[in-house]
């Protein structure tokens, strides 16, 4: 405990230097900017700063980095509220009800919300870091390809809680993002699946492309056929911030999403991602009134954003106490690492405890930064919202086509989100929900990856799956999803037959 | 101590920059000399690789003795497909770059149907890079050596397992040549990059990988899984203890996880040569040197007609091992 305390002081005392403090407010200020602009993402960013990496402090280097990458998470929630274009696949839940508040005039408070929840969670986030890196580390080495394999089945299982409407849609929705995560070349032959011979495919859908699609551009499409031409976003712009009594409705939400998020972010096979997904479906299982997510509820907005920024936050524990990356974001700190001569590990702790500790006191002085660059963005930000749409849907267009196609500058990606831009629009016209394709997308290959990756070694014994107590765990928490889920449905019918 | 250098590296950059802009000046008498203008280097593969690295730190040197800005611009896609046709489809005029791996003479014959013909499209500048791969093994079955990996492996017929960075990568292709040269049976279990099959090796359901040194250090300097031998000619810098593959007992076993730097056919040969020597003058530059080896890199230069027969013997090598290991009809 005094140890940690210590350490703690140790780490201010690195971090809150005059230069360190500089780079973790460049840090966090292009992580934002990168986050809000689609297309240009943290990998890229951090990619482009190495070289000026390699001339700095290793521990300032990684400061800034950890700012790029966190900062990132922060920003990419502010399009998906204003103009519903996740640019993660961690904001795709923070739109469902973020921009249903936009567009009833509180966007504002959704903002604010991201804001606040994002700082609450990056600060017990730094905390579980300081306290629980080594115990933690150890739980990540425990999960294998069955264990990531059953986690992730139990995420897609979660995704059809997700939805808002009929079950069948959810299922039917999640199975088609299944079929388009699965086109591209196959991990395990190389042989290419429903590419149709055009090279551009040979890795797949791109996300950004099916993300913007759907989200973005049919979103306009539908938006257009409304004669009105408001588009639905209400014309007073409402409260900058979040009032008392929405904080207080939140703080249960946030503390839930804090924690899942703390601990789902700690594994390296996509557990961040899967944090702020959890965080909605568990919101929406315990609160009174489920039935207003989806159509702005703020609880929505605070629980999936405090969520994936713990998760960010945690996902440096197995990168600093292992060495493994979770993300390229990490592979590149962890390369700027080696550049200066530090390999990542256990030792790094032991060897150098100004490099572990500077960067985990910096974690929490950038959230603090974030909070302060991006509070009084809030009202500037809202006012957009007041353009008119006429300028604002070429401007969505324009903004979905440059950030497709930056990602790995190719053309095939902006035809497919052409083509994926009409699925979407069907799916809008048909009351079908996007978020559960978009999790069954991200999550269907690495699924099948761990699946083929486990059967591979066990080979080809299925039990490996029960076997393994965490993995039995999981798919025992599966089956329960899919019974509470069953329920109601059955139930929900029932009361429709009541209402005809 | 690391700011004196810095700014010492600073001023060097300076002084650098300045004499190039100089040199400039007077080349513009000779009207429109190559290079005219920045020089693109596509990076076939996404940011945070080991060519992505080695690419950025190649084209920030290559400026000074090129007397002009090399600009990198990643093209993922495909195993590298993607990018290396950009460039042979790219105009011949020495603007336009592409730095591979193996994989570029790998891609030919393990993939159905190519969109450009490598040795009729692409012509070697030089050849950048050579760098051993490091085979490594669970710490948690008593295996020492490369002789204690072989007797284990033929005692325990169909219970080892070899990690690699993907299907037809040099990690994968390695661990089928090992597979050939010693009769050793192991089942190839493919993850994303070699980075997330750390864990899996750490807890015994891999048992071995050919390892990039790069993704290989975090784990070894602490023995949280053990190096057994590296690949190259001669031992690693990295690795002074660790005996070659050949020193081991597979005589002539070698894996060279190169890189190069490759220009579409028909470039004047004016541009090849000057590329060539900006090339080879920048591969002596300490500064490079030194990044390079952080990640177990080391420079190699060739001349573009060198680069191209090593190419061809490259390609003739996987192309045997591809072929006996029947790894396409997989």
């Amino acid at each position: 405990m005094m140890d940690v305390l210590s350490n703690i002081s140790l780490g201010l005392g690195v971090a809150a230097t005059f230069q360190n403090l500089l780079y973790c407010l460049i840090g966090t200020f292009l992580g934002t900017v990168v986050g809000v602009l689609p297309g240009i993402g943290p990998v890229t960013t951090v990619a482009m700063l190495m070289p000026i990496s390699f001339t700095l402090e290793p521990v300032s280097a990684l400061i800034m980095m950890a700012g790029i990458y966190y900062g990132a998470q922060y920003g990419g929630s502010t399009t998906a509220i204003l103009i519903n274009i996740p640019g993660e696949a961690s904001s795709v839940v923070t739109s469902l009800d973020g921009h249903q508040m936009a567009r009833q005039g509180r966007a504002g408070p959704a903002l604010g919300m991201a804001a606040l929840g994002s700082f609450f969670a990056g600060t017990v986030a730094t905390f579980v870091i300081a306290f629980g890196a080594p115990p933690l580390a150890k739980l990540a080495l425990q999960f294998g390809p069955a264990e990531y394999f059953s986690l992730m089945l139990c995420g897609l299982v979660a995704a059809i809680v997700l939805a808002r409407g009929s079950i069948i849609k959810a299922i039917a929705m999640v199975v088609v993002g299944l079929i388009f995560g699965l086109a591209g070349s196959d991990v395990n032959s190389g042989i290419r699946r429903f590419t149709f011979g055009v090279q551009g495919l040979a890795d797949g859908i791109e996300f950004v492309a099916l993300s913007m699609a759907i989200y973005g551009v049919a979103e306009v499409i539908v938006n257009l056929e409304k004669k009105d031409g408001a588009a639905g976003i209400a014309g007073s712009i409402g409260k900058v911030l979040p009032s008392w009594a929405d904080i207080k409705l939140c703080i249960p939400s946030v503390l839930r999403g804090t924690a899942l998020g703390s601990v789902l972010g700690v594994l390296p096979g996509g557990g961040a991602l899967l944090a702020s997904f959890s965080a909605y479906t568990l919101e929406k299982k315990v609160a009174s009134e489920p039935r207003r997510f989806g159509q702005g509820d703020i609880r929505g907005v605070a629980a999936p954003e405090s969520a994936n920024n713990a998760g960010a936050q945690t996902s440096f524990i197995p990168m600093l106490t292992l060495g493994i990356p979770s993300n390229p974001t990490m592979a590149l700190m962890i390369g700027a690492l080696m550049v200066h001569g530090i390999t990542p590990g256990p030792r790094v702790m032991t060897d150098r405890p100004e490099l572990f500790w500077g960067v985990v006191a910096s974690m929490w002085l950038g959230n603090l930064m974030l909070v302060v660059l991006n509070l009084p963005m809030v009202g500037l930000w809202v006012r957009l919202l007041r353009m008119p749409y006429r300028m604002m849907f070429p401007a969505i267009i324009g903004f979905c086509c440059i950030g497709t196609y930056t990602i790995n500058s190719n053309v095939t990606d902006i035809a497919v989100m052409a083509a994926i831009t009409l699925f979407g629009y069907l799916c809008l016209k048909l009351d079908c929900e996007p978020a559960p394709l978009i999790l069954g997308y991200v999550l269907g290959p690495m699924m099948e990856e761990n699946l083929r990756r486990a059967l591979l070694i066990s080979r080809g014994d299925p039990t490996i799956f029960v076997s393994a107590p965490i993995s039995l765990g999981f798919l025992i928490a599966a089956a329960a999803l899919l019974l509470i889920v069953a329920a109601p449905a059955i139930r929900q019918r029932r009361e429709e037959v009541m209402v005809e | 101590m690391t700011l004196t250098k810095t700014r010492r590296g600073l001023l060097l950059g300076c002084a650098l920059a300045l004499v190039t802009s100089l040199s400039g000046w007077t080349n513009e008498a000779q009207a429109q000399a190559f290079p005219n203008k920045p020089v693109r280097l596509v990076l076939p593969y996404s940011p945070g690789g080991i060519i992505d690295y080695v690419g950025r730190a190649v084209a920030t040197h290559l400026a000074g003795p090129l007397g002009q800005q090399v600009i990198p611009e990643n093209r993922p896609g495909a195993g590298g497909i993607t990018g290396t046709d950009s460039v042979a489809r790219a105009p011949a005029d020495g603007y336009t770059l592409v730095l591979m791996d193996p994989a570029i003479v790998i891609n030919p014959t393990l993939q159905p149907s190519m969109p450009y013909d490598l040795f009729k499209q692409l012509t070697t500048v030089s050849m950048i890079s050579s760098s051993p791969e490091v085979v490594v093994v669970t710490p948690q079955l008593p295996i020492k050596s490369m002789s204690d990996l072989i007797a284990y492996g033929k005692a325990n017929p169909g219970k080892l397992n070899f990690a690699s960075a993907g299907i037809g990568t040099t990690p994968h292709l390695a661990g089928e040549l090992f597979k050939q040269r010693t009769g050793v049976d192991a089942t190839h279990i493919p993850y994303k990059s070699i980075g997330q099959s750390y864990p899996d090796l750490m807890s015994n359901k891999v048992q071995f990988a050919f390892s990039s040194i790069a993704g290989a250090l975090p784990f070894t300097t602490d023995n949280r899984v053990n190096a057994i031998a590296t690949t190259g000619k001669v031992r690693s810098p990295v690795y002074p203890d660790v005996p070659t593959a050949d020193e081991a007992g597979l005589k002539g076993f070698e894996v060279d996880l190169w890189l190069g730097i490759f220009a579409p056919t028909g470039t004047p040969p004016e541009a090849i040569n000057k590329l060539n020597e900006a090339l080879r003058t920048a591969l002596k530059n300490p500064e490079l040197i030194a990044a390079l080896a952080k990640v177990g890199v080391e420079p190699r230069g060739t001349s573009p007609a060198d680069g191209d027969t090593f190419l061809k013997a490259e390609y003739a090598k996987w192309k045997k091992v591809i072929e006996d290991g029947n790894i396409k009809d997989n």
